[in-house]
């Protein structure tokens, strides 16, 4: 539990926490440094940087809608992020993490879609779209996700800044997954307070546990917990009839009646 | 919610028989012993449900591991078919330890060079190198809390922590039903009795 009280006491006092940063001189942090301690993705990001030659993809999904502004200043290249096997279940895990989310898109494409919809009502033709397609090939039974970035204008171009724009993108979308599954996390902007938040909340579901099973521990002599014995359906209704009846009052009586049946409901 | 709900009856049924294998080694345990007892079958079983689709819940399987007395439970809990009994994978999360390990190495004698060279302050892009810092602490508490977490890029964790999130949530709302459930139960009981 230190280090959630460490945590906790962090989160209050960000005043001091940023006056302590701004007291320790060090040269601002490129992401490069971090990419340093992360030998994996870097080395295959700029390994695949520089085979440039690589063709296109073949197959675009249906998502892919054509850029209205085509301004001299825009450069493309494609970035092949991370190493496969993550990108392999991040394909396939996201229509399953999304169908327990309300709002969430079914698409990784679909909340670069609403972005850039947005972002065209607001530019006018002078500047240039930042846009970004993903596609995905079968080369040899390999799923390979290709990011095609445009630099903005003004922007530096060279192969590291939009591998790290592309990496941020990502990351930034699926912050934003996250901020939907957390309750409480829609109307917080800003990276860190969604980890915070984040953070909390897994730390509470992680005591709900030790607490719960605490309880189930006290409640159970021996933890060999026989459910036919318990789960009997008549056995269960009258006596739930008969709580009801003595307490009908007592909304925790009520509320844990409920549970029951929905234990049974999930059980069988 | 279809896979949640697929999710819950999996972990339940694992979890019960995880029980059952665990009464049937000793007799007469204290409250801790068996609060100890329940929780690592919980956690067995919600990793062993996800079917080793993802590396948090190998990472859970593989520290339960570790322990010799709970082989034989992780053995039978998992069930012949499973994935988890594939070598590779302990021997992937065993070189994952390793690489865990140089990459604290080297993150402390990178982090101490930093601060010998203690430089003139480029005030340019402060408030961005603060935020990058806040973020950086934050991803490193994440990563210690979610199972596995250690040896995770920034992007991965991300994808994890939301999977294992979900899965809380599933371990917490069947175990908190089957406490409410039994705590209703005895108290019928015991007013039964008493009439």
């Amino acid at each position: 539990m230190n280090k959630g009280e460490e945590l906790g006491m962090e989160t209050f006092q960000f005043g001091e926490e940023i006056q302590s940063l701004m007291a320790v001189v060090q040269p601002p942090e490129a992401g490069n440094s971090f990419t340093a301690l992360l030998e994996l993705p870097a080395n295959q990001a700029v390994k695949l940087l520089h085979s440039h030659e690589e063709t296109a993809p073949n197959n675009l999904p249906s998502s892919v809608f054509p850029s209205a502004e085509n301004s001299l200043e825009t450069t493309t290249s494609s970035v092949v992020p991370n190493s496969s096997p993550n990108n392999i279940n991040l394909v396939k895990q996201e229509p399953i993490d999304s169908d327990s989310m309300h709002n969430s898109s079914p698409n990784p494409s679909d909340p670069v879609v609403s972005k850039s919809t947005k972002r065209k009502e607001r530019e006018t033709n002078v500047k240039s779209s930042a846009k970004k397609i993903k596609s995905v090939t079968n080369d040899d039974g390999e799923e390979l996700p290709y990011v095609h970035v445009r630099a903005r204008r003004g922007q530096a171009t060279d192969s590291h800044s939009l591998a790290e724009r592309a990496r941020r993108e990502k990351i930034n979308a699926r912050m934003k997954l996250l901020q939907e599954l957390v309750p409480g996390c829609n109307k917080i902007s800003g990276t860190a307070m969604v980890l915070d938040e984040i953070i909390n909340h897994v730390q509470s579901l992680q005591r709900q546990v030790e607490f719960l099973s605490m309880r189930l521990a006290a409640v159970h002599p021996n933890i060999d917990i026989n459910l036919d014995n318990i789960f009997s359906a008549e056995v269960i209704i009258l006596q739930s009839f008969y709580l009801l009846m003595c307490n009908f009052t007592c909304y925790a009586i009520i509320h844990k009646f409920l549970s029951v049946s929905t234990f049974i409901k999930t059980y069988h | 919610m279809h896979t949640s709900s697929k999710l819950t009856k999996e972990f339940t049924k694992k979890w019960l028989k995880g029980l059952q294998i665990c009464c049937s080694s000793k007799k007469d345990m204290d409250v801790l012993e068996r609060k100890k007892k329940i929780k690592l079958c919980a956690d067995i079983a919600l990793a062993s449900a996800k079917n080793a689709t993802t590396s948090w819940s190998i990472a859970l399987i593989s520290e339960a591991k570790k322990n010799d007395e709970n082989e034989i439970l992780v053995d039978n809990l998992l069930g012949p078919e499973s994935r988890f009994k594939q070598q590779n994978i302990i021997r992937q999360m065993n070189s994952c330890h390793k690489r865990v390990r140089s990459k604290k190495i080297l993150k402390k004698s990178c982090s101490i060079s930093q601060r010998m060279k203690k430089m003139g302050p480029p005030k340019s892009n402060l408030a961005a190198y603060i935020a990058k810092r806040l973020v950086k602490k934050r991803t490193q508490v994440l990563q210690r809390l979610v199972p596995g977490g250690e040896s995770m890029d920034e992007f991965s964790l991300i994808k994890e922590a939301l999977d294992y999130i979900l899965s809380l949530r599933v371990q917490v709302d069947v175990m908190r039903n089957l406490a409410n459930a039994t705590e209703v139960l005895n108290q019928s009981n015991s007013s039964n009795v008493f009439d």
